[in-house]
C-alpha cells in the first residue's frame, strides 16, 4: 500500500496555474525523485504535501486514508517532515537547539530539559560524524557555520522530526561528495526503515544513485513515473523537455551572425569569485552570448561581479583592450558596463520617483552632471523611451503606476541615453508580460547590431535558444558546455545543466 | 468633489489651515496675538527652527531610518562657538560664521562616518553624539565665558532689514529657495530622494551612496550650526543648552510637512509650514501659561499623534 498518494491535486496563484493536475504515490520504503524543469511546478506540489500552500483541488491519501492538510502543524502531526532548500534555521541559536526546535523536550512543563535535548540531538549529529569538517560542534550557533554544514543541520533537523514521509527539497546543493556520501547511506537506512522519501535534486548522478523511482513534472503537470533502474538519464530528460526538444533553435529566429572580425567587446579569463570560479569567455562587438543553466549555477553572481556589485577573487576581464576592474558599479557604469537585473523591484525601480528621473541617473553619472535641467532631460529621455515602445502618460507620474514590463522598459531605457560598450542582462524579463518581452529583444538585437556586446543570462529557454548566438551553459558555478549552431536545441541544453558538475 | 478632499488631505494644506485655526485661536485667547508685530515675531522664532529643520529634512529623505538627534547639541555649540570668536564686536562676524560652519560640518562628518562606515543606526549613533556634545559644553563652559552676539549680529535676527523685515526671515526665504532648488533640480537633490526611495536601485544606478549619506549629515550639521549662530544673535548671549529643544520640533516640523520618516518622500515646503505651525503652537501654549515641561509634553504627543496618522496611511498605500 502507498504511503501517501495525491491524485488530481491543483493549485492557481490567481490567473497563473501554478499546478495543473498532481499525481504521486509513494510507496513505503522507497526514494521517489521529482523532476521538472524551474517553474514546473514541483515546489508547489512540495509545498502542498507540507502544508505551507493549500491546494484548490485533488485530494490528498496518507496510508490509504483521505486527509486535510491545513498548515505546517498539522502536515508535521500526520507523520510529514521536510527539509526546506531556503533552510529554516535560526542563526542565533546553536546547532542541537536547532535540531530539536520542532519539538522541545520540556520538564516540569514549562522548563527546557536540557539534558534531553542534548541527547536527542547528538543521535542525529552522531550520524554525520567525520564528515562535517572543522568548526562544527553541537554548541556553535548556526550563524558561525559555513553553508555546507548549515545543509547539514537542516538536514539533521528533517530527520529529527521522525516523520514516516520525508521529503528532501534539494538538500544536496552545498554538501561534499563525502557529506552526500553520508547522508545516501543514511536514506538507504531510512529506506529499510520503511520510510516514504520525495528528493528533489537537479543533479542526474545523485538522482540515479539514491532513486527507485522518478516522477517527471512538467508545466504544472505530472507527466509519467518511471523505475529508475528500467531508464536512462536521455530518457528522463527527453520527458522534462517534451515533444519539440531535439529541433533546434528555429532558423528564423537566429540571430545575426557575429564576426571576431570587429573585435572582442569584452574578454574574460579564469574569473573566479564568490558563487562562480574559472569562468573563461569572449564576447564580440555584435555578439548576444547567451548563459544557460539551471537557476542559482553561478550566472547571476558572475554578471553582478563584473558589475562591480560582487567579489571577484581572482582572474582578468577586458572591455575593449582595457583592463577592467570595476570596484563599484559607480565604477563599471564609467567605464562603460551596462547591466539590467530581473529583480526590477530591488535592483531597478526607484520606487514612488517620477519615471524622467528613473531614466536619468546613468546620464547624470557619465556626462558628470550637477543641475537637472527639465527640458534637456526631457529631449534626451523621450527617444530612449521610445526605442523600447514605453507606454505612458507624463515623464511626471511616478514610476510604479506603470505595469511591470513598463516599468522594466523604463529600467532598461536608462542605458540607452550614453550607451555603453558591453550589455549584461540578467533573467531581464522575469515577471513581464509578453509583448514588452518581444518589444525588449527587438531592442536587445538591434543593439547587438549596433555593435555592443551583450551577455543574455535568462532562465526561459526559448529566450536563449532565439537570440542567443552561441550559450555557454553553467553548472556548480563553471561553464561545462558551450552550444554553438546546430547544438543549440532545448534538448542540449537540459542535458547540460542535468549532468553532473 | 475627490479631488477636492484630496487636496485637503495634502499635508501641506492641512498644515496651512492649522496654522491660521491656530492664529485665530490665539487671537482669541489674548487679544494682540495675531498682530502685526507678534506675527513678524513668531516668524523669526519659526526662522530659527526651520533652519534647524533643514538638515533634518534632508537627513530624513535620505531613508534608511535617517534622522539627526544631534542637531540641538551642534546648535548649542555654534552658539558658544560664536560668541566666544565675535564677542561682541562686528569684525567677528565673519570668523564666527566660519568656525561654527566648520564645527557643524565636522560633527556631521561624524555622523555620517559613523552611519556609513561603522553601520551604526542613525537614531544610535546621532545619540551618541548628542551626548558628546553635550558633555563637551559643560567643559567649554567651565573654560571660557560664554561670550557675546556682535550689534550686527542681533540687529540682523531681531529687526527690520529690508521691507521692515529683519535679515533672519529673508534667510530662511532663502533657504526655502535654496531646498527646492536643490531638491527639485539638481543631480544632488533627485540622489537624496534615489537613495531614500530604493538605496540597493540607487547603488546599482551608480549613485555614491556612502558619500551621499555623509554629505547629508554635514548638511544637517551646518544647517544646524547656522541656527545657533542666529540663535545667539536673538537671545544677546549663549547659555546652558540654549539649542535643546530643537531636536524634537525640527523632527516633528519634517514629519508635520508631510516628509515619510522611511525617508524618499516629501520636501521642504511642508517643513518651512510645519515649523511655523509649531511655533505658533508654542506661542498659544506659552499665553495659556503652560510651562516649558507642558510644552514638550505636548510636543511629544504632537509628534506621536503624527505618526499615528501618517503611519496609517503609508500602510494604505503600500
Amino acid at each position: 500500500m502507498s504511503k501517501l498518494k495525491l491524485n488530481g491535486v491543483s493549485k492557481a496563484y490567481g490567473a497563473t496555474l501554478a499546478l495543473r493536475r498532481g499525481d504521486l504515490e509513494i510507496a513505503a520504503g522507497e526514494v521517489h525523485v521529482l523532476m521538472g524543469s524551474n517553474g514546473s511546478g514541483k515546489s508547489t506540489l512540495c509545498k502542498i504535501i507540507a502544508g505551507s500552500v493549500r491546494p484548490d483541488g485533488g485530494e490528498i491519501l496518507i496510508d490509504g486514508q483521505p486527509v486535510t492538510i491545513s498548515g505546517p502543524q498539522s502536515a508535521r502531526a500526520q507523520g510529514i517532515g521536510i527539509f526546506y532548500q531556503e533552510l529554516s534555521l535560526a542563526g542565533n541559536r546553536s546547532v542541537e537547539e536547532n535540531i530539536c526546535l520542532a519539538m522541545l523536550p520540556v520538564k516540569a512543563r514549562m522548563f527546557i530539559d536540557r539534558a534531553a535535548l542534548k541527547a536527542r540531538a547528538a543521535r542525529y549529529i552522531d550520524l554525520f560524524t567525520g564528515v562535517f569538517g572543522d568548526g562544527f560542534a553541537a554548541e556553535t550557533l548556526v550563524g558561525n557555520l559555513r553553508a555546507d554544514q548549515r545543509q547539514l543541520v537542516e538536514i539533521m533537523k528533517a530527520l529529527a522530526s521522525e516523520a514516516p514521509i520525508l521529503i528532501f527539497d534539494e538538500p544536496t546543493s552545498a554538501l561534499d561528495r563525502a557529506q552526500v556520501d553520508r547522508f545516501f547511506d543514511i536514506l538507504r537506512r531510512l529506506k529499510r526503515d520503511g520510510r516514504g522519501i520525495i528528493f528533489i535534486s537537479h543533479r542526474m548522478d545523485e538522482i540515479t544513485a539514491i532513486g527507485d523511482r522518478v516522477t517527471i513534472i512538467r508545466d504544472g503537470e505530472t507527466i509519467k513515473t518511471l523505475n529508475l533502474n528500467e531508464t536512462d538519464p536521455a530518457a528522463v530528460i527527453r520527458l522534462m523537455v517534451g515533444g519539440a526538444g531535439d529541433m533546434p533553435a528555429s532558423r528564423s529566429s537566429a540571430p545575426a551572425v557575429a564576426s571576431f572580425a570587429t573585435g572582442a567587446a569584452m574578454t574574460v579569463d579564469k574569473l573566479s569569485g564568490a558563487g562562480f570560479r574559472n569562468v573563461s569567455f569572449e564576447v564580440a562587438k555584435g555578439e548576444i552570448l547567451g548563459l544557460g543553466g539551471l537557476h542559482g549555477q553561478g550566472q547571476s553572481a558572475m554578471l553582478r561581479a563584473i558589475f562591480g556589485a560582487g567579489a571577484i577573487t581572482s582572474g582578468g576581464i577586458r572591455i575593449g583592450g582595457d583592463h577592467f576592474d570595476a570596484r563599484s558599479p559607480r565604477d563599471a557604469i564609467r567605464r562603460g558596463c551596462a547591466y539590467v537585473s530581473g529583480d526590477r523591484g530591488r535592483d531597478g525601480v526607484i520606487v514612488g520617483r517620477p519615471i524622467i528621473e528613473n531614466v536619468t541617473p546613468i546620464h547624470y553619472l557619465r556626462d558628470r552632471l550637477m543641475i537637472a535641467h527639465p527640458r534637456s532631460l526631457k529631449e534626451k529621455a523621450m527617444p530612449a523611451l521610445a526605442a523600447m515602445h514605453t507606454k505612458f502618460a507624463s515623464l511626471l507620474h511616478p514610476i510604479n503606476s506603470l505595469s511591470g514590463g513598463n516599468q522594466q522598459k523604463v529600467i532598461i531605457a536608462r542605458w540607452l541615453i550614453d550607451r555603453p560598450d558591453v550589455l549584461l542582462l540578467d533573467d531581464p524579463t522575469k515577471g513581464i508580460d509578453l509583448s514588452a518581452k518581444a518589444d525588449l529583444f527587438a531592442l536587445i538585437r538591434q543593439l547587438a547590431a549596433d555593435g555592443l556586446g551583450i551577455l543574455l543570462y535568462s532562465s526561459e529557454d526559448a529566450e536563449l535558444l532565439g537570440n542567443a548566438n552561441r550559450i555557454l551553459v553553467f553548472n556548480g558555478g563553471s561553464v561545462t558546455r558551450e552550444l554553438t549552431g546546430e547544438d543549440r536545441t532545448r534538448y542540449n541544453l537540459y542535458q547540460a545543466a542535468y549532468e553532473a558538475a | 468633489m475627490n479631488v477636492a478632499i484630496s487636496f485637503l488631505k495634502k499635508p501641506l494644506v492641512i498644515a496651512l489651515l492649522l496654522i491660521v485655526a491656530l492664529l485665530y485661536l490665539g487671537e482669541g485667547l489674548s487679544p494682540g496675538f495675531a498682530s502685526a508685530d507678534q506675527i513678524l515675531r513668531l516668524l523669526i522664532v519659526a526662522s530659527l527652527l526651520g533652519i534647524v529643520a533643514a538638515g533634518q529634512n534632508v537627513v530624513i529623505l535620505g531613508g534608511r531610518e535617517g534622522i539627526d538627534l544631534s542637531v540641538g547639541g551642534v546648535v548649542s555649540l555654534s552658539a558658544i562657538i560664536a560668541g566666544n570668536v565675535m564677542n561682541g564686536a562686528d569684525g567677528g562676524i565673519l570668523p564666527a560664521v566660519l568656525a561654527c560652519l566648520a564645527a557643524g560640518a565636522f560633527f556631521g562628518l561624524l555622523n555620517g562616518l559613523g552611519v556609513t562606515l561603522l553601520r551604526i543606526p542613525p537614531l544610535v549613533m546621532t545619540l551618541g553624539m548628542l551626548g558628546v556634545l553635550q558633555g563637551l559644553l559643560v567643559v567649554i563652559r567651565n573654560g571660557i565665558p560664554s561670550g557675546r552676539a556682535a550689534p550686527g549680529l542681533s540687529a540682523f535676527v531681531t529687526q527690520p532689514l529690508v521691507l521692515g523685515i529683519p535679515g533672519i526671515i529673508w534667510l530662511w526665504i532663502a533657504v526655502g529657495l535654496f531646498m527646492a532648488f536643490m531638491l527639485s533640480r539638481t543631480v544632488f537633490g533627485h540622489r537624496i530622494y534615489a537613495i531614500g526611495s530604493n538605496e540597493h536601485a540607487a547603488y546599482m544606478a551608480g549613485v555614491p551612496v556612502r558619500r551621499m549619506r555623509i554629505g547629508l549629515f554635514m548638511i544637517s550639521g551646518m544647517f544646524a550650526a547656522v541656527a545657533g549662530l542666529c540663535l545667539l544673535g536673538y537671545s544677546g548671549s549663549s547659555f546652558a543648552n540654549v539649542g535643546e529643544q530643537y531636536m524634537l520640533s525640527s523632527i516633528i516640523a519634517v514629519v508635520f510637512g508631510g516628509t515619510s520618516l522611511a525617508g524618499g518622500k516629501g520636501g521642504y515646503t511642508g517643513t518651512m509650514a510645519g515649523a511655523l505651525l509649531l511655533v505658533i503652537l508654542q506661542g498659544i501654549l506659552t499665553t495659556v501659561n503652560i510651562d516649558e515641561s507642558g510644552r514638550q509634553m505636548v510636543f511629544g504627543a504632537t509628534l506621536l499623534l503624527l505618526m499615528l496618522f501618517y503611519g496609517r496611511g503609508r500602510a494604505m498605500r503600500a
